[in-house]
């Protein structure tokens, strides 16, 4: 993904400890509004410097709610990711998103790592997607030593949970082909 | 005697039975569970028709630690003290009105100034129990009122460190977990003890938004783990759990809204033994 695609939003001008359901639901206009003014296949980059704790009230209101809007459609193929000087910073967050049964790609100290709920087939999936960058259904089962059809069913649950990009690379018969994007 | 997070079911049983006289003479040790029971039910009974007559502890470390605490002031009751001052050194967190969400995180800083001013703490379990303190602080202006038919929840907190642990104790007299599950809509809660039940241990809240609940369960859970004491009343059950009998739900006397008290050991903070402290922190003679 192209550098100028990616924006950074930092939680912290919201304070080093936050906050309460109400703040976060009054944060979210604004958080919504930088993601609206990403272009279409943009990433909005969360990031939690600065921060000194945050809870799941305002995580879920803040980031849970987003995440769940961005991921029925409204926000076209933009994307959506957690930057973390530690993941104990963000435990409240993976409550939430756990909650909710959704999942987010968190990165801290250079390691990624998903946030949420994400059986471990599918984070297998996702490392492998993002170890090799782009790869096609077709590499990934062959390399997993799984069925197509498993292959699929995971890559489905990974690309509607926006953990990794899908591109449409032909229409042979008698299927679609796609790419699959890592979207780090 | 002593008003206890243990012990202080006894009081609230014999002035609930509707006891006109309320005689702590006799009191040795208070907690802030038990400070913040007293000061709700004292409440319920002046806002009824039936002031309750109280003869206040005789014992001054006791008497004093009331006072610095605020009782007198949040209940405008009169201690009668002797003529010398509350020894505030021993008191850590007084009693503080939880009134709206705007001011929830102003409180939990005072909370946590107060406890880091008196000791170094370790910052995650620091973190960890500012944390606690923001989801237990913020339900109750979210929750006590869920109806919407209470006039004042009188949401109020205080804290006080003890050689072994912090006492941290959150109450209101509002609409009670019960009452705000039933809102919920979806399934029946026939007991005050089957929606502690459904809040504590199954996570559930009163809204069908997947996001909300849970919070007083994981907090149960944390408490757990740290070896910790948790009782969390309402209405007629109390949920109480400790590190030598495990967890339980009791039955007690019937009073609106809920109470919660954590007893977290000091070591979870890091905090070793203070040279010189008394085994019942404000307990000690001060003279």
């Amino acid at each position: 993904m192209n550098q100028m695609n990616k924006e950074t939003y930092a939680i912290v001008r919201f304070g080093r400890r936050v906050g309460t359901r109400e703040e976060g639901e009054g944060a979210r206009a604004d958080f919504l509004a930088t993601l609206e003014r990403l272009p279409p296949d943009g990433q909005l980059i969360v990031s939690l410097d600065g921060i000194e704790v945050l809870s799941g009230s305002f995580a879920d209101e803040l980031i849970g709610k987003s995440y769940q809007l961005l991921l029925s459609g409204l926000y076209g193929d933009r994307t959506m990711l957690i930057e973390t000087p530690s993941l104990e910073l963000a435990e409240g967050l993976d409550d939430k998103l756990t909650q909710r049964n959704l999942a987010m790609l968190c990165l801290s100290d250079g390691d990624w790592s998903v946030l949420g709920r994400l059986a471990e087939p599918h984070r297998e999936t996702l490392g492998m997607i993002i170890e090799r960058g782009t790869t096609t259904a077709k590499e990934l089962a062959e390399a997993l030593g799984i069925p197509p059809n498993a292959c699929h069913q995971r890559l489905k649950r990974l690309v509607d949970l926006r953990l990794v990009h899908q591109e449409q690379i032909g229409t042979t018969a008698p299927k679609t082909q796609y790419r699959f994007q890592s979207i780090l | 005697m002593e008003l206890t997070i243990e012990q202080i079911e006894g009081v609230m049983s014999l002035v609930l039975d509707g006891r006109r006289r309320l005689d702590l003479r006799n009191v040795r040790f208070i907690d802030p569970y038990g400070l913040l029971l007293l000061d709700l039910v004292l409440r319920d009974r002046a806002e009824g028709s039936a002031p309750l007559n109280v003869v206040w502890p005789t014992h001054p470390p006791v008497r004093n630690w009331m006072q610095a605490m605020g009782l007198a002031f949040d209940v405008s009751a009169t201690l009668r003290p002797k003529s010398r001052l509350p020894n505030v050194r021993t008191a850590l967190q007084p009693i503080t009105r939880i009134e709206d969400e705007r001011g929830v995180i102003a409180l939990v800083n005072g909370f946590d100034a107060r406890l880091a001013e008196r000791y170094p703490l370790d910052e995650s379990p620091r973190r960890t129990l500012i944390r606690i303190m923001l989801e237990l602080f913020q339900n109750i202006p979210q929750h006590s009122n869920a109806t919407g038919n209470v006039s004042d929840a009188h949401g109020i907190a205080a804290m006080q460190d003890y050689r072994d642990g912090i006492v941290l104790a959150i109450a209101d007299k509002g609409v009670g977990m019960r009452a705000s599950l039933s809102l919920r809509g979806e399934e029946k809660v026939g007991s005050d003890a089957e929606a502690l039940d459904a809040v504590v241990l199954r996570g559930l809240s009163r809204f069908r938004d997947p996001g909300r609940g849970q919070e007083l369960m994981r907090i149960f859970r944390m408490v757990r783990s740290w070896d910790g004491t948790i009782a969390i009343r309402s209405g007629s059950a109390l949920l109480y759990h400790d590190p030598e009998h495990g967890a339980d739900v009791h039955d007690v006397a019937p009073f609106p809204g809920v109470q919660i008290a954590l007893c977290i050991p000091t070591r979870v903070f890091g905090i070793g033994e203070v040279d010189g402290a008394p085994e019942d922190g404000f307990n000690e003679p001060d003279e």
